[in-house]
């Protein structure tokens, strides 16, 4: 703590973050006085722009031609598991199916998982969409293996070969941050429109979760275990395969359900080059289509797939005992009694429009509803767009006007504002928090100014700051570097924009994920109740969160803020709790022996302990919110998402590539920064 | 009671159970038993209940150091934790200074930790994010003390332990018994009367553990407030003790002085515990004296009421008849037979 004499005393004296903050100030300042003598302090001009997009464009044609022949053989390769999984999927009878899932369900998780498989497959067969549901399982069902043995491979070798393992956890970073739609335009022109580029996508897409969990499988296995086996006389191979595999199946298995999810989602994104008529692409029709309560149906039809899925594959990663071998057989062969029994008189699965009504009626009171709710419902969206959204974007001396404000934004209003920002400002450094105060009147500023016209200088620089904070020089010269090549490559004002969504997208969940956390903490009622939503959320792909938002409130910035919120806020909310509820039982005595109430224990003790761990959370909000903002382009945002989803449409490959290779560096360099921050409070706990 | 000052702590029928809906059970339990203890406790555990304290009943009077010693899992810990109160008692009454602190609301609780009890941990329970001078001071932040006040308390406490010059060390930069120092600087900084003390050296070196044995009973002579003091360690719990009481599967089975548990082991658990101990050390010459001097010898060796027998012994070697024993201040209060020295220092064979 500095007390406010030591600012005079000299600014080598300072802390780092201090000084780190005062330099981010003086520059931000400097570029608010230049700006309008120096218009380029703001817009990076067109004449400086290089033209990387061009560039990696042509680059990366000319390399795919190259490889084309090999791609499209290996296409026509994947042709024939495909046909044969669509043909066993869909010619199977339905009663068959549902017969096979439910005795799977109860194997491996008795009775109540029975009822799930059971009753998820009715409702699927009764919505009419049973044959794009097969489609799409199909394609799950050749990508996952593709992903499996991809991620095992990658996972296996990282773990025997020590000298590539960096390199392949870079890789995996990279499969995982670049924004899925950006590699889909290079799958394109690889394999031509088809579904082998959905096929391909998801692999990809799904392989780094795999990986992961058997390097951390690996790892994990105790010493002893791994002596024992080579004091055995195993060979390398004996061991690994015969001892130390077995041994980390637990997590493996983990990886196995994380694989499957994320394939199940990426095939359901990839429906957007279209081309395959599977249960994704239907949602998207009947979106585009506005017809919300059949796109409601199709898209309960994912959930369930998904609800069904995870359960099963996370049976899997239990050590429970399985169930009743003779009952699973028994529930298989009632089935096939009654498909053969009964087969002539029932009817054709895709006839079937049990639900139509229901979707109807949804429709129908979705009408109704926002007939009547109409006018708040539009209240409630324009006040967030006009007083918090928009300010936010362009900053209050833009926002302000007198069609939504009432007023106009003047120059004695900026200065009024920015007296106030230098005096709670100074208010705080005076109470001994220098960075805070700073830290404040920095935040003012760009208030006043927005997030979209913040002037490159002052980004890079507290960028710089805020890496050197965090992480040191080595992280603030990467910030720099990999930003700078944002800047020159003419994607900046695109990339500020997705900065300002999705930082205002995480700071919402950061309040409300972290309140309702801390609520789930204290509460155990809390937490039954939103535990159930918190799993719910995570089942479902991202895709779908479009479609209740998009009901309510159209397209729009505010409907794609709040999918990115929905989507995002849910890590934030698990790590909250988890942190604050994981503090050591000593502690805790200690504390409450020490005479402090329960809110001096969570303010003093439980918060600070857990501070880590929802930094992690943070991060992964983070992570998330990015991932959404670029299915969010589909409903309307602006930025990169867009961009990269214009790309996609037009095979423009080196604007897809460029603006996902943006959003993946935004996403590095938050994740990098909020790592640091955390690694150092983890340091400060000594753990 | 007749007592015009009540004793520091007196538990009552206290009751520990562990499971789901335990208040009933216990209450059915008693009922069922008639209140006899043992069957219900049986009868509890066949419910699948936990009984970790059952029937706890005992007094500490003020000032006394009282010093409850028991295998793992013999409900110990459990049982200094309902009379601190970071467990709710299931059944039964605890009295701290004549008031029933299972009645205590959650505000009076607060307020007793705050100005009337101390405790400190096996693991030591440190905060890792604050320093050594922020931990021992938190109790007094707690109450909303002033930086200053507290920091200068904080400090005059830190010296008393003897960790003067580390109060800007983090706990993750002190070896553990500077950590449990931290520990006990931190349950003495408000001033405690009633100090609870959950096995505080258990996790320390031998060597470490003697010398905070001493330091604590230095202090204990400075303050002379009551004491609660777990062990698992019987020769710790000789060396500290005014009255020790020992634990077995939830029950205290005997409550005595160390010599009473070194010479009249109840039973064959507490004798096991007794066999490893130097008896000589612990139990003295009182314990082996006749009244009355008929038949005493010719010769004096000089013992005295309080002498170890080993001290005892050591005089009367060469000595068969019975020698006179003095008190402190020098009368004649009885005699000894050397040979009962002798044959109380024999270890029984099981």
């Amino acid at each position: 703590m500095s007390a406010p004499a030591d600012v005079s005393s000299g600014f080598v004296s300072l802390t780092v973050g201090a000084k780190a903050a005062l330099i981010t100030l003086v520059v931000g300042a400097i570029c608010l006085i230049l700006e309008p003598y120096a218009p380029w302090l703001v817009a990076w001009p067109k004449g400086w722009v290089l033209p990387t997009t061009d560039w990696v464009g042509s680059s990366l044609t000319w390399f795919l031609e190259g490889i084309k022949p090999v791609a499209r053989m290996f296409s026509d390769v994947m042709r024939y598991p495909m046909d044969w999984a669509n043909f066993v999927l869909n010619g199977t009878p339905w009663p068959l199916v549902i017969g096979l899932v439910t005795a799977l369900g109860w194997y491996l998780g008795g009775l109540s998982m029975a009822a799930l498989g059971f009753l998820g497959l009715s409702f699927v067969l009764a919505s009419g969409y049973w044959a794009e549901s097969m489609n799409t399982l199909a394609l799950v069902a050749v990508s996952v293996p593709l992903a499996l043995v991809m991620g095992g491979a990658i996972g296996i070798l990282a773990n025997e070969v020590p000298r590539v393992k960096n390199a392949l956890q870079a890789l995996l970073d990279i499969m995982q941050t670049v924004p899925t739609f950006a590699y889909l335009t290079p799958l394109l022109l690889l394999f031509g429109f088809g579904p082998v580029v959905g096929l391909i996508a998801s692999a990809i897409y799904a392989a780094p979760p795999m990986a992961r969990n058997v390097m951390l499988g690996l790892e994990r296995v105790e010493p002893e275990v791994k002596e024992a086996a080579i004091m055995a006389g195993g060979t390398r191979m004996q061991q690994l395969f015969q001892v130390e595999i077995p041994s980390a199946t637990t997590q493996i298995m983990v990886g196995v359900n994380q694989c499957l999810m994320a394939a199940l989602s990426m095939v359901i994104i990839a429906a957007v080059i279209g081309g395959f008529n599977d249960i994704g692409w239907e949602v998207l029709l009947t979106m585009r289509k506005a017809q919300f309560g059949e796109a409601l149906l199709a898209g309960m039809v994912i959930v369930v797939f998904a609800v069904i899925i995870d359960r099963m594959s996370g049976a899997l990663a239990t050590e429970r005992k399985r169930y009743d071998r003779r009952v699973f057989w028994a529930l298989v062969g009632f089935a096939v009694l009654f498909t053969v029994a009964f087969w002539s008189s029932m009817p054709n699965a895709s006839d079937l429009t049990l639900l139509d009504p229901v979707a109807d009626a949804v429709d129908q009171s979705l009408t109704d509803f926002t007939r009547t709710n109409g006018v708040w419902l539009d209240a409630l969206k324009n006040n967030s767009m006009f007083y918090v959204l928009l300010p936010l974007r362009i900053g209050l001396d833009q926002a302000v006007l007198p069609f939504t404000w009432g007023f106009s934004w003047t120059s004695d209003m900026s200065q009024g504002l920015f007296l106030f920002g230098a005096v709670v400002g100074a208010l705080i450094a005076w109470r001994g928090n220098l960075t805070g105060g700073l830290a404040f009147l920095i935040a003012i500023g760009m208030l006043e100014t927005g997030i979209a016209n913040l002037p490159w200088p002052f980004v890079l620089t507290g960028a710089a700051a805020l890496g050197w904070v965090a992480g040191g020089p080595r992280l603030a010269m990467l910030s720099v570097g990999l930003l700078s090549t944002i800047l020159v490559s003419g994607l900046w004002d695109r990339a500020l924009l997705s900065l300002y969504l999705s930082g205002a997208a995480v700071f919402s969940c950061a309040i409300v994920g972290g309140g309702i956390g801390l609520l789930s903490a204290v509460s155990p009622l809390a937490w039954k109740i939103v535990r159930p939503i918190c799993d719910m959320l995570q089942t479902i792909p991202l895709f779908v969160f479009l479609i209740p938002v998009l009901m309510v409130f159209q397209i729009g910035e505010f409907s794609a803020f709040l999918a990115i919120c929905a989507y995002a806020v849910v890590p934030m909310i698990r790590y909250t709790r988890h942190g604050l509820v994981n503090t050591p039982d000593e502690m805790m005595e200690a504390a409450i022996a020490s005479g402090a109430t329960e809110w001096q224990i969570m303010r003093d003790i439980r918060g600070p302990y857990a501070a880590p761990t929802i930094l992690l959370g943070l991060n992964q909000t983070i992570l998330y919110a990015f991932a959404m903002l670029v299915i969010a382009a589909l409903i309307g945002t602006t930025g990169l998402g867009q961009s990269i989803y214009l790309a996609l449409g037009q095979a423009d490959i080196g604007l897809g590539i460029s603006a996902g290779a943006a959003m993946a560096i935004l996403a590095l360099i938050a994740d990098r920064m909020v790592q640091g921050f955390a690694e150092e409070r983890r340091k400060a706990l000594g753990l | 009671m007749t007592d015009v000052t009540p004793p520091a702590i007196a538990c009552q029928n206290l009751w520990q159970v562990f499971g789901n809906g335990a208040d009933k059970a216990l209450t059915d339990a008693l009922a069922r038993s008639g209140g006899d203890a043992d069957a219900a406790a049986k009868d509890l555990r066949e419910k699948g209940f936990i009984p970790a304290v059952q029937n706890a009943n005992f007094e500490v009077k003020e000032g006394e150091l009282f010093v409850i010693m028991g295998l793992s899992g013999s409900g110990k810990s459990t049982l200094i934790r309902c009379i601190s109160q970071l467990l709710d008692g299931t059944g039964g009454g605890i009295d701290i200074h004549g008031e029933n602190i299972m009645e205590a609301s959650k505000q009076r609780l607060i307020e007793l930790r705050r100005k009337k009890l101390g405790m400190v941990f096996q693991h030591f329970g440190l905060f890792p994010h604050m320093t050594v001078l922020d931990n021992v001071a938190y109790p007094l932040r707690v109450q909303g003390v002033s930086r200053k006040a507290r920091l200068k308390k904080a400090t005059e406490v830190i010296e008393l332990v003897g960790l003067k010059g580390r109060e800007k060390h983090y706990p993750r930069e002190l070896s553990g018994g500077q950590r449990q120092r931290v520990g006990i600087a931190r349950s003495l900084v408000a001033d405690c009367q009633v100090w609870f003390l959950d096995e505080p050296f258990s996790a320390l070196d031998p060597l470490i553990r003697r010398q905070l044995q001493d330091e604590f009973l230095q202090i204990q002579e400075k303050l002379k407030t009551t004491i609660v003091f777990i062990t698992h360690d019987i020769n710790e719990a000789l060396k500290l003790a005014d009255r020790i009481a020992i634990m077995r599967d939830g029950k205290i089975v005997q409550i005595g002085t160390p010599t009473d548990i070194v010479l009249n082991p109840v039973d064959d658990y507490v004798r096991e515990f007794s066999k490893d101990v130097a008896k000589g050390q612990h139990a003295h010459v009182s314990s082996v004296m006749q009244a009355g001097t008929e038949g005493v010898g010719p010769d004096d060796p000089g013992l005295r009421t309080d002498m170890t027998l080993d001290a005892a012994l050591a005089r009367c070697m060469e000595l068969y008849e019975p020698v006179p024993v003095h008190d402190k201040a020098g009368k004649l209060v009885g005699m000894v037979n050397p040979a009962d020295l002798a044959a109380a220092l024999q270890v029984e064979e099981a």
